[in-house]
């Protein structure tokens, strides 16, 4: 009924269109499926969860001058301005922005530098007691910073003696069981963990260290200086224009920028990744339109050359509908082989942009579902140019063409 | 086995209107061989479309073995093709990307034909035409002759009870002609009704019965020997 044996002997004697349509679906089917796995993965990326509240945080960046100034009081002098605006919840001086792409980090241990212990590495901010309500992350374990616990200092050398910890870096220092209370290592500085956060990205989005993240409760006075600040929902652009205007009227001598809202700041670093999942995106596109145009084009060719033919297999008693099975199953014939072949090509190509990317692996689920879709695309692209052949007169059989 | 009253054809273009048959009647009796001449453009071919179920006509009545072919919907005409009537056609047209075996096969499959009785009427066939040892071979390793065979035998697979003939020896010389024709005899006398068009009047005279078509209509061949005025509406 489907006429198996014959398709494929007749394909296996006239190859060359066949082979050129094969190439075609196996390489369309390589590239979708990665291109399909990266957009995933990519996707999954920029919508990670944070746990931050990115549309009510925003940051400025200051820099202060005065070779009389006190600096930490001028610091605690602006937090307190910066938290009685109307429509801010808290306000902090920070050493570092979550998603901005700028932050700092270091090693952390079980035990000192002289003991050997295996080291995580974490990324870390240095604000006062209200960080955590800035932030707006919660606190699953243990207790929130307090005045007492924050140290300010200049020097660089100076580590407090408690930390609050992400999840994350608690679940990979301490596997089997709470670390809630215990200390870790920084060097020789002994840290005790005092409370633990559900969930708080660092600086950078991209690396390993993203889930893994310490707050001391350190104030480490600086001329250059930035502060993150969290308002009410809807209240951020108005308090972002009002900046400026309060901390100048309080000390004029500072330069204020790079005022920006933590969703603008991650939308910034991850640009290059966005405009990679379109860019990708349109490339699919393309490259499907132009495979299903292919097989279109194709079919309409091979009817064009086999007009007596299709004329005469009517003439022979053919249905309608048998004309229409016979191209919709060369085709699939044809398609299936392009993606076997192109599946093969796709794990291939995975292996090498996971070698030569650090990409994760190609998921076999992608490339089943690719498979699925370009065979689906190509049943879609033939059934025009097949529903044409069917229609084809059985009386061209006797005509000279 | 084959009745026609009153059929007419009629081409319509956006400006021209062509006649190819006008009020066409033919009766044609079991196990009869006719040969059909005429000039080119007389409406052979349509005669021979419009009787092998290949396009429809435009007014009249044509009864095939009794069924009604006018009265019948596409798959039913393609079924009519397939199970009544085999096709020797003048450019052979067997499907040059398949061999002699699956050439024959192909109608036999529209059929529905299990695997081994296709086996062993294509084999049959093969063997009737005197090719049976090249049914592996492609058609173009062929000469035209031999690719005329096949295609009777791929018309014969079908043991169709109406067999039509477009110009069977139009493509070969002289020889092959004579084989083919040969051919087609012996299968009248086994029993199949054949409709032969041809221009060859030495072919048309092997033929027990002669029909000619001029301007789209039957002139009785004999009047149109003897009589040039009375042939149309003879």
């Amino acid at each position: 009924m489907f006429e198996f044996r014959p398709i494929i002997n007749a394909l296996l004697r006239a190859k060359s269109g066949a082979i050129l349509l094969l190439m075609q679906i196996a390489i369309t089917t390589a590239i979708v499926s990665n291109a399909a796995f990266i957009i995933n993965d990519r996707i999954a990326y920029l919508e990670q969860e944070t746990g931050l509240p990115e549309q009510d945080l925003f940051q400025f960046n200051m820099m202060i001058f005065g070779k009389n100034i006190d600096l930490a009081k001028q610091i605690e002098v602006d937090e307190s301005l910066l938290r009685s605006i109307p429509g801010v919840i808290d306000a902090v001086y920070i050493n570092a922005v979550p998603l901005s792409g700028g932050g700092s980090g270091g090693s952390y241990n079980l035990l000192p530098s002289n003991e050997k212990s295996p080291s995580i590495n974490a990324s870390y901010f240095r604000a006062d007691s209200h960080v955590l309500n800035t932030l707006g992350v919660e606190l699953v374990a243990g207790r929130d910073l307090n005045e007492s616990d924050v140290m300010v200092t200049s020097d660089v050398s100076e580590l407090p003696k408690v930390a609050l910890v992400t999840q994350a870096m608690h679940d990979e220092m301490f596997p089997q069981g709470s670390g809630l209370g215990k200390t870790i290592y920084r060097r020789d500085n002994a840290i005790k963990i005092v409370g633990i956060i559900k969930l708080l990205k660092g600086p950078w989005l991209q690396d390993e260290r993203r889930d893994r993240s310490l707050i001391f409760p350190q104030v480490r006075p600086s001329s250059f200086q930035k502060f993150l600040i969290r308002t009410e929902p809807n209240e951020r652009a108005a308090v972002m224009r009002r900046i400026e205007d309060v901390l100048l009227a309080e000390y004029p001598d500072r330069v204020i920028d790079v005022i920006k809202g933590l969703d603008q700041l991650k939308a910034e670093y991850v640009a290059e990744d966005t405009l990679m999942v379109r860019m990708l995106m349109v490339l699919i596109t393309v490259l499907v339109l132009i495979t299903a145009l292919g097989i279109f084009g194709l079919t309409l060719f091979n009817i064009n050359k086999r007009l007596k033919q299709i004329g005469t297999r009517r003439a022979l008693g053919a249905r309608k509908s048998a004309i229409i099975r016979y191209f919709l199953v060369e085709n699939t014939l044809i398609c299936s082989v392009g993606v076997v072949l192109g599946s093969a090509g796709a794990l291939w190509m995975g292996a090498k942009l996971m070698a030569l990317f650090s990409l994760p692996s190609l998921s076999v689920s992608y490339v089943i579902v690719t498979g699925a879709f370009v065979i689906l695309m190509s049943l879609f692209a033939v059934i025009g140019p097949a529903k044409r052949a069917a229609d084809i007169s059985p009386s061209i059989a006797t005509r000279s063409i | 086995m084959l009745n026609m009253n009153g059929i007419s054809k009629v081409y319509q273009t956006e400006m021209v209107q062509t006649h190819a048959l006008r009020d066409f009647d033919l009766q044609v009796n079991e196990g009869e061989f006719i040969a059909v001449t005429g000039p080119s453009g007389s409406g052979k071919t349509t005669f021979l479309n419009i009787a092998g179920v290949l396009e429809p006509f435009t007014q009249g009545q044509y009864l095939l073995d009794g069924v009604d072919i006018g009265k019948l919907n596409d798959n039913q005409r393609a079924d009519i093709r397939n199970q009544k009537i085999g096709y020797i056609f003048q450019g052979f047209n067997l499907i040059p990307d398949l061999n002699l075996y699956e050439n024959v096969e192909v109608p036999l499959r529209y059929r529905g034909i299990k695997a081994a009785e296709r086996k062993r009427r294509i084999e049959s066939s093969l063997e009737q035409v005197g090719l049976a040892s090249r049914a592996k071979h492609l058609p173009q390793q062929l000469s035209g002759g031999q690719q005329q065979r096949v295609a009777i035998a791929r018309a014969l697979a079908g043991k169709p009870r109406f067999l039509l003939a477009d110009e069977p020896t139009g493509n070969l010389d002289s020889l092959m002609a004579r084989q083919v024709m040969e051919l087609l005899e012996q299968i009248n006398r086994d029993g199949a009704t054949i409709v032969m068009v041809t221009h060859d009047p030495e072919l048309a005279r092997r033929a027990p019965r002669n029909i000619q078509v001029v301007d789209g209509q039957i002139a009785d061949f004999s009047l149109y020997q003897g009589n040039p005025a009375a042939v149309v509406g003879a």
